[in-house]
């Protein structure tokens, strides 16, 4: 049964005449666990806001079309009645809450709505568990991480006892463990409450996991709905729309074609093809296909199970590919990733290079709280995109506020191009280092782009006129629009704007603070392509970022961080494969390093140390190739099954 | 980082005492400030709200409020020095008169600012709503608007702080010791905060509405707050310390 239904809905801001839903339609059952992704603009956050009631009874604008909620007409009723149903969260959390406390934040709704006093305390407690944070109940709410306060919003929604809950991008902010914390949650109580969920995201990989249904958007509409295989499977079409898929479809999509190809195909039987045909979601189901089409080829049966024996390399050669070249260590690839990636070779092979920031031995504490950095060093050469990995709270935005200059380290020293920086202003340092901030609004503040642009040049002792024409170059190559002005723009084109002030500049060091979050697929390729550029340009980068799959295809290095301290400074493929270390920042290795270091250890050891879906892709290649040239030596067609 | 009008934590009599006690409390003090004419009368009340900030465990912020004020005291001092010149002259146009009004302007400006803030930090917004619907039938739109206000100050300073750490770092002197060119170059930042602001607003109230907000009538609360006789004996207190001021003024 639908509790759900949207009957061709659309609807245009006051002052616009653009269409943010045009002639959507979707139907949510009861008890669906939905994922909506799509790029900026595409209209999800609207569609939340449609969802919850907010449009049309906070929202004016122009309103065509029917939704129906547990079958309410949401334009006949009133706003609070569709909120007894459906329980929204926004994106700005802060903003979201109404109260100090966290037990005054559920009271809120719970006093509103009329709830008998004596049941409050029970829906008060079972709200707080349910979500795990009955420990928090009496925290001042300004005092909790962004993990947390989103488990408040959960709970003060679930006191409510709604029968849907709309979320907008509730992982925006939040780190991989976070955020795999709070999708764990909305999936437990859509399993054990049968609360359906319906969830606006932009992490793919979540998606995925979680969802039992995801709703693609474009341009107002749904393009695509169905099970993630289903909605996954459709590469192309994503791609096309500028939403990204998790690393594994396009292994799966890879391994599809491949058993398709037409001197390929007669090597796997029709039950082994099926198995190439599914959409694998998951690191598992990938290795599991990997396992399938190479257990085939070679005659053998493969298990992926912790206790199965790891493939000796001996047992390739046994099967007659000596041909192949032989892996010893990871593979290096210098630019073979889905974006071409900067070679990962340059700091071995610029070792005498003199490097641009050298952080010594530096020491930062905040004002009563052991939070902080401690005795942290790090080195970065002009050209280099370091990533700083680690959980929230690990130290990472502290060690760039002391690389910037807007904090200062109680011991230790910081040098920028060999000189110690400890006398000069924040002022000073800004001629040197850049900064993009994770929110872009606290960087614009002027009322075009060309304005905004033109300012961080002459904050730089560039003249207006300079300023202005190097201003329009970048805006040129950026493709931005001169005239518009920044706070009217979407949040990845502000972002853009921001990024822009700064390509401007061409500082000898780009600090960035999460320069990829709220950003969809496109729009942080774009963002990520120009700071390649820059670093190719002799810029440093130092990156604080949560999403692997930006630091596997960008970075140059990675410098883990825990506690406050640096736990490991290595190359990525170094890095990605010290589980150790990994395990206690609490950080995940990308989908493609899981999978080729299972699909290595299990499957065939040509996978081991791949780093994308084209080198996995490359090296199954090499499996279907001697499986042909052997069976077409044996003079006969290899045997099916 | 929290601001100075941030809940205390404590056990103390104020702390247990109703919120609406202490908001007329606190209002007695500055009416009893407003009253005192003599430097030593408004030492006295400043004595005296000092002693409740140190006695109700807060005397961290308490002291923070008076270095903060003491600032703005010291202009006053200044401009008032200099534009009521009375009795001997010091010299030049520095007056006994003149600096001894001052002195009083200044004092009186920490003690009429001190007992609200000093206050505000030990009872929690909400309380406050609360009690002020309950105690003195305030409407409840009214008490919301006012308890979110309150709890917007420290978030938008902290906005304010963000934008000014992200303009530090593009190269904007803030760092600079000229209070004039620093003002100057603060003015450009109202435009984002004001949009920042404006968007926070916004998303609160559909967030309140969303909760049924405008469905809460006088018997929704769960939390009570009657009157006890200590909250009475707490008015009273401050009904004798404007008595006594008025007596010695």
């Amino acid at each position: 049964m639908s509790i759900i239904e949207v009957q061709s809905v659309s609807y245009s801001y006051p002052d616009s005449s653009a269409h943010a839903l045009n002639e959507l339609s979707l139907s949510v059952q009861e008890g669906d666990f939905v994922g909506i992704v799509g790029p900026s603009g595409a209209g999800k956050s609207t569609l939340a806001l449609a969802l919850s009631g907010a449009i049309p009874h906070h929202f004016r604008g122009n309103f065509f079309g029917k939704i129906l909620v547990a079958g309410m007409d949401t334009c006949t009723v009133a706003l609070t009645d569709i909120s007894k149903i459906v329980g929204s969260v926004t994106q700005d959390i802060n903003a979201q809450m109404v109260a100090s406390i966290v037990e005054d934040e559920l009271l809120f709704g719970l006093e509103n709505f009329a709830v008998p006093h004596a049941e409050i305390p029970e829906r008060i407690t079972y709200a707080l568990e349910t979500v795990g944070i009955a420990n928090l109940r009496f925290r001042e709410i300004a005092s909790l991480s962004g993990g947390q306060k989103q488990k408040v919003a959960i709970a003060a929604l679930l006191a409510l006892q709604p029968q849907v809950m709309v979320l907008d991008e509730p992982t925006a902010a939040l780190d991989p463990t976070s955020s795999e914390l709070i999708f764990q949650t909305l999936s437990e109580l859509n399993k054990t409450k049968g609360i359906t969920v319906v969830v606006i995201e932009q992490k793919v990989g979540l998606l995925a996991k979680y969802c039992s249904k995801i709703a693609v958007m474009d341009k107002g509409s749904i393009c695509a709905y169905g099970s993630g295989e289903e909605v996954f499977s459709q590469v192309d079409l994503l791609q096309e729309v500028g939403v990204d898929v998790p690393r594994c479809v396009r292994v799966s999509k890879g391994v599809h074609e491949l058993s398709h190809q037409s001197e390929y195909a007669h090597l796997l039987s029709e039950a082994n093809s099926a198995v190439c045909d599914e959409t694998a979601l998951s690191v598992q189901s990938a290795a599991k296909q990997l396992a399938c089409c190479v257990g085939a080829l070679q005659h053998r049966s493969i298990s992926l199970t912790e206790d199965s024996q790891p493939v000796a390399t001996n047992d390739v050669e046994l099967a007659g590919e000596t041909y192949l070249p032989k892996i010893d260590g990871p593979v290096i690839a210098e630019s073979s990733g889905p974006f071409d990636r900067i070679g990962i070779l340059q700091d071995a092979e610029q070792p005498s290079v003199q490097s641009v920031l050298d952080v010594i031995d530096a020491t930062f504490k905040y004002q009563g709280s052991t939070d902080g950095v401690e005795r942290v060093s790090l080195s970065l050469r002009p050209g280099e995109l370091v990533a700083l990995v680690g959980q929230n709270g690990a130290g990472k935005t502290t060690l760039t506020k002391l690389v910037n200059g807007l904090l200062r380290p109680r011991s230790g020293d910081i040098h920028l191009k060999g000189a110690s920086c400890k006398d000069w202003k924040t002022s000073q340092i800004a001629q040197h280092v850049s900064t993009l901030f994770q929110n872009p609004d606290y960087q614009i503040c002027k009322e075009s782009v060309l304005e905004e642009i033109a300012f961080g040049l002459e904050l730089k002792a560039v003249s207006a006129e300079d300023a202005r024409k190097k201003a329009l170059e970048v805006i040129d190559r950026m493709g931005l629009d001169a005239d518009a002005s920044p706070f009217m723009l979407s949040r990845g084109q502000r972002q853009m704007v921001a990024l822009a002030s700064v390509v401007a500049c061409e500082p000898d060091i780009l600090v960035l603070d999460e320069p990829t979050s709220g950003l969809d697929y496109k729009e942080c390729m774009q963002v990520m392509n120009m700071v390649k550029s820059l670093c190719e340009k002799g810029c440093a980068v130092l990156m604080v970022c949560h999403d692997m799959e930006v630091v596997l295809d960008f970075a140059t290095r990675i410098v883990v961080m825990a506690h406050g301290s640096v736990l490991d400074d290595g190359e990525v493929a170094q890095i990605f494969s010290a589980d150790e270390v990994l395990k206690e920042a609490y950080v995940e290795a990308p989908q493609m390093i899981q999978l080729s270091k299972l699909a290595g250890a299990h499957v065939d050891p040509s996978f081991a140390g791949l780093n994308s879906a084209s080198e996995v892709l490359e090296a199954l290649q090499h499996q279907f190739e001697i499986a042909r040239i052997a069976a077409t030596l044996n003079g006969k067609e290899a045997p099916r099954g | 980082m929290g601001s100075v009008i941030d809940y205390t934590e404590g056990t103390s009599f104020l702390h247990k005492a109703n919120p609406v006690a202490k908001l007329v409390f606190a209002l007695e003090l500055f009416v009893a400030a407003f009253a005192a004419q003599g430097t030593i009368e408004v030492l006295a009340v400043l004595a005296l709200t000092i002693c409740v900030g140190v006695v109700s465990q807060n005397a961290q912020k308490t002291f923070k409020l008076v270095f903060g004020f003491a600032v703005l005291g010291l202009i006053l001092c200044v401009v008032q020095t200099l534009v009521a010149p009375a009795g001997q002259t010091l010299f030049l146009f520095i007056t006994v008169g003149g600096l001894e009004r001052g002195f009083n302007v200044a004092l009186k400006t920490i003690a009429l600012a001190l007992p609200l803030l000093s206050m505000l930090s030990l009872m929690r917004v909400e309380d406050l709503m609360n009690a002020l619907v309950e105690v003195a039938h305030v409407p409840y739109p009214y008490a919301f608007t006012i308890a979110t206000v309150l709890r917007f100050v420290p978030v938008f300073a902290s906005e304010m702080n963000h934008i000014m750490e992200a303009q530090m770092a593009r190269g904007v002197e803030f760092d600079t010791k000229n209070p004039i060119k620093k003002l100057q170059l603060t003015m450009p930042l109202i435009v984002p905060l004001l949009v920042s602001s404006v968007k926070k607003a916004d998303a609160s109230a559909l967030a309140a509405e969303q909760r049924g907000f405008y469905l809460r009538n006088a018997s929704s609360a769960f939390k009570r707050y009657p009157l006890a006789p200590s909250d009475f004996a707490l008015m009273i207190l401050g009904v004798a310390v404007i008595v006594v001021i008025l007596v010695f003024s």
